[in-house]
């Protein structure tokens, strides 16, 4: 069992879900902003719209990937007893797993 | 071989510097940036949960999205969405400094400092936009 990704891998993993996770959050504030006002039927629209359903699931794989290399970075820096550290990483993956979960739920609960 | 790791990585574990004391420490601006890279992405990985909740809320029903609206507008939601809007906001542009580095660009340690002045100055300026539009 291991908990660390390869240097190398963790460094693209963590830049290629960045570029997405960027250029999706630069697509949502558009959408916020140039929207007049916001209404539920627009709101429930746009999240049940197969394409923005399963970008915003492809959001929360990245998200998940991309906090879990970052959290993992820092607890491996400042956290240096083993027990403490792999108490913290086991916190935060199961932390993760029930984000996920949670998202995936919203998702499928919005019929396409 | 074994034996050989072995030996150097205790070595390694001996010669390892260990400076706790902080005021000792020089903190260029691009550590501060970092450090505060590194404090962003944990408040956002923290928050989660509430903006989870607000999402799903939000799309349950007329009522969900209509309370959320107001839940939005009450003052330490607005307080907190503007940290996490600050977070965000210094998140992304550190995160595009740190593509720029990838690239070689502003690799040099004058131009490092420089745009992690401008990094900070950017978060800054999104949090006093955003501020300005909210309060």
């Amino acid at each position: 069992m291991t908990y660390q990704a390869k240097g190398l891998q963790a460094w693209l993993f963590q830049r290629l879900t960045g570029a997405f996770m960027a250029l999706y959050i630069l697509y949502f504030l558009w959408v916020i902003f140039t929207t007049e006002q916001m209404t539920y039927s627009l709101w429930l629209e746009w999240f049940s719209h197969p394409l923005m359903n399963t970008l915003t699931g492809l959001f929360f794989i990245h998200l998940a990937v991309h906090s879990w290399v970052g959290m993992r970075d820092i607890v491996l820096d400042y956290i240096p007893r083993d027990s403490l550290r792999l108490f913290t990483l086991a916190c935060i993956s199961f932390f993760l797993i029930m984000i996920s979960l949670w998202m995936l739920r919203i998702l499928f609960s919005l019929t396409l | 071989m074994e034996h050989a790791s072995q030996q150097n990585s205790s070595y390694q574990k001996k010669a390892r510097p260990k400076n706790l004391n902080l005021l000792s420490v020089k903190f260029p601006m691009s550590a501060i940036m970092s450090v505060g890279h590194r404090a962003a992405g944990i408040l956002l990985f923290l928050s989660l949960p509430y903006f989870l909740y607000l999402l799903q809320i939000s799309l349950t029903n007329e009522a969900g999205f209509a309370l959320v609206k107001a839940e939005i507008q009450e003052p330490v939601v607005k307080l907190f969405g503007l940290i996490m809007i600050w977070s965000l906001a210094h998140h992304f542009f550190a995160g595009i400094r740190f593509f720029l580095l990838d690239l070689d660009i502003g690799i040099d340690k004058k131009w490092a400092q420089k745009t992690a002045v401008l990094v900070m100055a950017a978060g800054f300026l999104v949090f006093a936009v955003f501020s300005f539009i909210l309060l």
